[in-house]
């Protein structure tokens, strides 16, 4: 920037007399930190202007030192809400009053509203927090219900088809002799269902395991536990069954079912 | 200057000391600024309103605000005059924007024609406002409009039909003529 332009383009003038914009103030006041023509400039043009009002004054009345001297030695008068009295009683006295009375109302509402704005927000985020947490409650449950719903619509369809042998499962073990299950064994599809009728729930190292037997020979249908949410259960297919049995076996299943820890065991009726 | 609180007072402070002992708010030394500016602010209060009873108000207001506000006078900025003036020009403005100024005008003069947009001016053959009798109209006016008036650049644009750039242009223009005038 040529600083000689910018000293001359006016800018010292409307700097010195309140009309440079902010950013032109701003402007001004880092240049003429580092430039001392800009500076000795402003005060020449300061100087003029002072020395102008100054040859050009009006000598006020006495009495308004008089009230200024009075004012600065009386410590309220320094309290920086007083107006001059005499501009506010030009207009009704009572204005300014219920100005007054009515800004101490509305700083009071707003103080209220933003209290309530903030509690109505910390409210809600807590509602919209809780209404998040039902909500997926809600959808598990509903999940659940499906998956019931589903399972009680396969049930349906199995004991519907024609092509569905029921195995009931009765307890074979001393200490199961309750032990209950039916298999639900589609012969076309060869899906194999078990739905547990009542069975204790076993240690959490232990598993049922379901074992189709073919010509006396164990298959291996897949493990599984007993719990609240799954009364229906799909296991392993199978192409030929002439008995399924359900042993206690460790956790994971077995090769081949322990004879001794056969709980329930259900022939297929001849077909 | 005679010290009229009769106190031996020596007034030859620098600007420096002046502004040292007002901002330790001697009171004296807002008796010596007082005996030394106020007619100098008055005169600038007089040219934005025309109203003696009012610029006394205003002058006394402006003095009790210097009181108040010295110590974010920042000598770096510009000399202590420039400071009061702008506090000066400032309330004096303010004053004759205000509502009870506005309703006061408004019941004295009902059939002034001075109303609506543009607002009542002071006088014209004092300080500042003498030396900007001898600009060319287009300037006067728009010098009128922004340091006596208080209204912005864009007020004015609005005000006269004219574009901003124009409106900044020529109030630049103004004030570079100004500073010959005042030289």
């Amino acid at each position: 920037m040529n600083i000689q332009e910018y000293i001359s383009s006016g800018i010292i003038q409307a700097y010195v007399l309140g009309l440079a914009s902010e950013e032109e103030k701003r402007e001004f006041e880092e240049l003429v930190a580092v430039h001392p023509g800009l500076q000795q400039a402003r005060e020449a043009f300061e100087m003029s202007l002072e020395q102008h009002a100054m040859a050009n004054g009006v000598k006020p009345p006495q009495q308004v030192k008089d009230r200024f001297l009075e004012a600065i030695r009386d410590p309220s008068r320094s309290n920086p809400s007083l107006n001059p009295s005499k501009i506010i009683t030009m207009e009704n006295e009572k204005v300014p009053v219920r100005q007054t009375g009515m800004a101490r109302y509305v700083a009071a509402a707003a103080v209220i509203i933003v209290i309530g704005l903030g509690w109505f927000a910390f409210s809600a985020h807590q509602q919209n927090e809780a209404l998040r947490v039902a909500n997926e409650e809600l959808k598990h449950k509903s999940d659940s219900t499906e998956n019931l719903l589903n399972q009680v619509a396969i049930e349906k369809d199995a004991l519907k088809k024609s092509t569905i042998n029921v195995v009931k499962m009765e307890g074979t073990h001393p200490s199961a002799s309750k032990s209950s299950a039916n298999v639900f064994w589609d012969s076309t599809s060869q899906s194999v269902y078990m739905v547990v009728k009542n069975m204790p729930k076993l240690p959490n190292d232990k598993q049922y395991q379901l074992w189709a037997l073919i010509d006396g020979k164990p298959k291996d249908l897949g493990v599984f536990d007993i719990n609240d949410e799954k009364f229906i259960i799909k296991m392993n297919n199978t192409q030929k069954a002439d008995a399924f049995a359900i042993s206690i076996e460790q956790k994971g299943g077995s090769p081949t079912p322990h004879m001794d820890q056969i709980q329930s065991m259900g022939k297929l009726k001849a077909q | 200057m005679a010290n009229r609180l009769g106190n031996p007072v020596t007034h030859t402070y620098t600007e420096q000391e002046l502004v040292a002992l007002l901002k330790a708010r001697d009171e004296s030394s807002f008796s010596y600024l007082y005996d030394h500016y106020s007619a100098a602010l008055y005169g600038v209060i007089l040219q934005v309103l025309a109203e003696q009873e009012l610029a006394n108000d205003v002058l006394q207001e402006v003095f009790v605000n210097i009181w108040r506000k010295i110590d974010s006078y920042d000598s770096s900025k510009g000399r202590l005059y420039t400071w009061m003036l702008n506090i000066a020009r400032n309330l004096a403005i303010d004053t004759v924007r205000s509502k009870a100024y506005q309703n006061s005008r408004k019941n004295r003069d009902l059939t002034d024609a001075t109303g609506g947009a543009v607002l009542p001016s002071g006088v014209d053959n004092i300080g500042l406002k003498k030396v900007v009798q001898r600009l060319k109209t287009e300037h006067r006016d728009l010098i009128d409009l922004a340091y006596f008036k208080g209204y912005t650049h864009e007020e004015i644009s609005a005000l006269q039909g004219l574009p901003l750039g124009t409106v900044k242009t020529r109030i630049r223009s103004a004030l570079i003529q100004l500073r010959e005038y005042l030289k």
